[in-house]
């Protein structure tokens, strides 16, 4: 070969080699792959380009050495790199390593040195010395640091996931063959927290249909069979709560979603979470059960509950039983604020809004009573309370309504009692007076009579020739102390006063004054073991009378028929019947102790009585209400026990009417 | 006027100072006065026979004033009554005045009143004393005859003839004669008349 040749060879061969080495350096650059070359003799490194860039320094900036090296590599890796490359030396294998280098700006970076093996177990190798003692080492060294993070953070999530899964109580599945063939493989793959969740050992593997199935609570196998067989058919996905009994045979309530994967439109898989709902669902039971009893409690008081914006009508909650109270249909869907708000009374409406524009203004709570008039025409007494919750918006109460029209009716029943009561009281007063004036006329005219009657006899002894002067002063002295008796009984009436009240006759049921004795007499009977009968006459007919007095009559009656069974208890009967000559007997008759063995006619006078608290005056009353109404009142024994008390009444045929 | 004349005036009234008020009243009249609380009291004590009435309250304690006055001539014991009372209505007062009473004074009464009262019923009392007295004598004439003397008497008064008589009794008419002479004697009746108001005054029954 011509030396030209041979020149032009080698710069052809020297040009292919710059040309491989430049594609070489450039393909290092570009994969972040350096090499190396250590000569074990001379510790002379030899490093391409790529390694100086993966170290951080510019290509070729410095020669490099083993200690050079060593220092840049991290200290923390920097002992067991070389004592593992020191072993594998000694062992004669080809040192890999991956570890941490430190570059001079202070950035970590993380690579991968291999040794790749063909190079030194080539016989012969030059780079061996006599002793087979390698002598040169290459190598590669990549920077593997972004491998290393996307590892580092696919690890974290792959954890979180779990974690996450686990904290969540759900876990995945997917299974690829349930849309492909119908067999008892599933083909299943259950993340680790479904086995958890089912109380299985992921070791066992997946279970195949029929071990699923058996997973499933006895009451919900069938539905669930039933489920799994159309998701397949239909390659439909599910949403499904079943319950499920782990192996140690705690039940669990569990919810299954699951989706059809497609691939351009081409079904592929099913996928789905498996979750624990058991708490949930115990919960959403246990709430289920206190809203029905809260339901239920709702109803039987007659509240209702709600929540609202006053100022805007918005209603946000509004209970069944709220309806009801009003008439409405719950079943009929939400009902808007006005028509609840029309139902108020016109007359009760402005105080009532007077009060809820001050409540609303002041964001205060409030307290109301209400008269509405129910779909159904029926007016019903209500009380709302509602509460403001300052941190809610102006307007926005929550509260409750109440139906308590029972108890305003028995308020306004007890007072109408209590007036009666009071009348009943002060009518006993007057008349005591009449009584009163006609026992103090005879009470007063006795002294005032006597002293008359001494005075005379007094100027006749006087008159006498001679005058007696002893026997006129000892009736003087008689007149003295007669006049003085008649002062202290007119003393007595200052006890009493009088409020005069003309009686009123008119046409009174006698059916409706026992009804109202009976009703005010009853707590006292009651209290005695004291009970009444009412025994009346069916066509007992009206009379002409004044009511109130004719209410104190039976007042009186019953009143001496309980005060004569007070220690004994027994049975008060009121009767009545009517006389051939039209006449109404009223009879009120007692068990209790009966009358005195005589005098019984006494009984009536004004101050008698056999009572240590009574006045005396209670018959004497009776008895001259009786009499003024035409009518007469006696007593008689009653056979067995007790007295009976009869009074007559001129009965009255209602043409009138 | 001897003492053993002087009449007696009862009172029954049991109100203290009315009582002593009227005791004095009538004594200031120069008349005897017994006053008692209670009708008990009153029938307990001994009376004697000279004239008296009773001054009687119409409400006592026990007994009203009118019943009293109906067992007083249940008992027989004939005295005037004067009622007083405080409390009279005219019902009460026309119950009493039918029954016999001599008067019936509202408290208060004039004192006049009461003595006039009393006046009067003295001397009711007195002729009734007077009448009983002359009944008694009768009744001691009429017992002192046989019984067939007392059976033409009845038939004398009856105004029959002695032949009737005779007829009736189956007897001649001589022998009624001496019955019917015997029997005028006897009651000292003047005439038929006489003796017929003798036989009325003694409520003879009359003949069957």
């Amino acid at each position: 070969m011509a030396n030209e040749d041979v020149q032009k060879t080698l710069a052809e061969l020297s040009r292919d080699l710059q040309e491989s080495k430049a594609r070489l350096e450039e393909a290092q650059r570009v994969a972040h792959v350096g090499h190396w070359e250590w000569d074990l003799d001379t510790d002379v490194v030899v490093w391409s380009d790529e390694t100086y860039r993966i170290f951080g320094l510019s290509p070729q900036e410095r020669p490099m050495n083993l200690a050079a090296v060593r220092a840049m590599v991290h200290p923390e890796d920097r002992e067991s790199l070389y004592r593992g490359v020191d072993e594998d030396l000694v062992a004669g294998v080809h040192p890999n390593a991956e570890f941490r280098i430190v570059r001079p700006n202070g950035e970590v970076r993380t690579v991968y040195s291999v040794t790749p093996k063909r190079w030194s177990s080539m016989p012969g190798d030059a780079k061996r010395d006599a002793s087979g003692r390698p002598y040169k080492l290459f190598g590669t060294v990549q920077d593997i640091t972004d491998r290393k993070r996307a590892e580092e953070a696919l690890k974290q999530s792959q954890f979180y996931l779990s974690e996450g899964q686990r904290l969540a109580h759900m876990g995945s599945w997917a299974s690829n063959d349930l849309g492909i063939r119908w067999s008892d493989d599933l083909g299943i793959y259950w993340s680790e927290e479904v086995y958890k969740i089912h109380g299985l050992d992921p070791q066992n593997g997946a279970p195949n249909l029929k071990q699923y199935l058996a997973t499933i609570h006895p009451d919900d196998r069938a539905s669930m069979g039933e489920t799994i067989r159309v998701m397949h058919e239909q390659r439909c996905g599910c949403d499904v709560t079943k319950r499920i009994v782990r192996p140690d045979g705690e039940v669990r309530y569990v919810r299954c979603v699951g989706v059809p994967v497609l691939e351009g439109g081409v079904f592929k898989a099913f996928h789905g979470t498996t979750v624990d709902i058991t708490e949930h669902e115990l919960l959403t039971q246990e709430l289920r059960r206190e809203r029905a009893y809260l339901t239920e409690a709702q109803s039987l008081t007659h509240t209702g509950s709600w929540a609202c914006n006053l100022l805007t009508w918005e209603i946000l909650h509004s209970s069944d039983e709220n309806a009801r109270l009003y008439g409405f249909d719950p079943s009929q869907g939400a009902i808007p604020f006005d028509r609840f708000y029309n139902a108020i009374l016109a007359e009760d409406e402005v105080a009532l809004r007077a009060k809820l524009e001050n409540a609303i203004r002041e964001g205060a709570d409030y307290d109301v009573e209400f008269r509405i008039r129910r779909t159904d025409g029926a007016i019903r007494f209500l009380r709302g309370i509602g509460h403001h919750n300052p941190s809610q918006e102006i307007g926005e109460y929550v509260g409750i309504t109440m139906d308590i029209t029972e108890r305003k009716r028995a308020e306004e029943e007890r007072e109408k009692l209590r007036q009666l009561e009071a009348d009943l009281a002060h009518i006993n007063r007057v008349n005591m007076m009449g009584e009163l004036a006609a026992a103090l006329a005879h009470e007063i005219r006795q002294p005032i009579a006597a002293s008359i009657t001494s005075a005379n006899a007094c100027l006749r002894w006087l008159a006498r020739d001679p005058p007696d002067i002893e026997r006129a002063r000892a009736a003087a002295a008689r007149i003295e102390q007669d006049g003085n008796r008649a002062a202290n009984v007119i003393n007595h009436l200052r006890s009493f006063y009088k409020k005069g009240t003309p009686p009123e006759r008119g046409i009174v049921d006698l059916k409706d004054i026992i009804r109202e004795m009976t009703a005010l007499l009853r707590k006292e009977a009651v209290r005695h073991s004291i009970k009444i009968y009412s025994e009346l006459h069916e066509d007992v007919p009206n009379v002409l009378a004044d009511r109130v007095q004719l209410q104190q009559v039976f007042m009186n009656l019953m009143l001496n028929a309980i005060d004569a069974m007070k220690d004994t208890g027994g049975k008060l009967t009121i009767s009545s019947r009517l006389t051939l000559e039209g006449q109404l007997v009223v009879s009120i008759s007692d068990t209790g102790v009966g009358l005195p063995s005589e005098n019984t006619e006494q009984i009536f006078d004004a101050f008698h009585t056999t009572k240590p608290q009574g006045t005396g005056m209670g018959l004497a009353i009776t008895r001259s209400i009786v009499e003024a109404h035409g009518g007469r009142v006696w007593a008689t024994a009653n056979q067995e026990a007790g007295a009976t008390f009869h009074f007559t009444l001129a009965a009255r045929v209602e043409a009138d009417t | 006027m001897k003492s053993a004349a002087v009449p007696t005036v009862f009172i029954i009234d049991d109100d203290s100072g009315m009582r002593q008020a009227i005791h004095d009243l009538v004594e200031s009249v120069g008349l005897r006065s017994e006053s008692f609380a209670t009708g008990e009291e009153f029938l307990g004590a001994r009376h004697t026979g000279r004239p008296s009435c009773l001054v009687l309250d119409v409400r006592l304690p026990q007994m009203s004033g009118l019943d009293f006055q109906r067992r007083l001539a249940e008992t027989g014991m004939q005295i005037p009554i004067i009622f007083v009372t405080a409390h009279g209505d005219i019902p009460m007062s026309v119950r009493a005045l039918k029954s016999g009473a001599v008067e019936f004074l509202t408290k208060p009464f004039r004192d006049q009143d009461l003595l006039d009262a009393i006046q009067q019923a003295l001397e009711r009392d007195h002729t009734a004393q007077e009448q009983q007295r002359e009944i008694h004598d009768l009744q001691e004439r009429y017992h002192a005859l046989t019984p067939r003397e007392q059976e033409v008497m009845t038939l004398v008064v009856a105004g029959m003839l002695n032949k009737q008589i005779a007829s009736e009794i189956g007897a001649s008419e001589a022998t009624v004669k001496v019955h019917r002479g015997h029997v005028m004697r006897k009651m000292q009746a003047g005439s038929v008349v006489d003796l017929v108001r003798m036989a009325d005054k003694l409520k003879l029954p009359p003949r069957k």
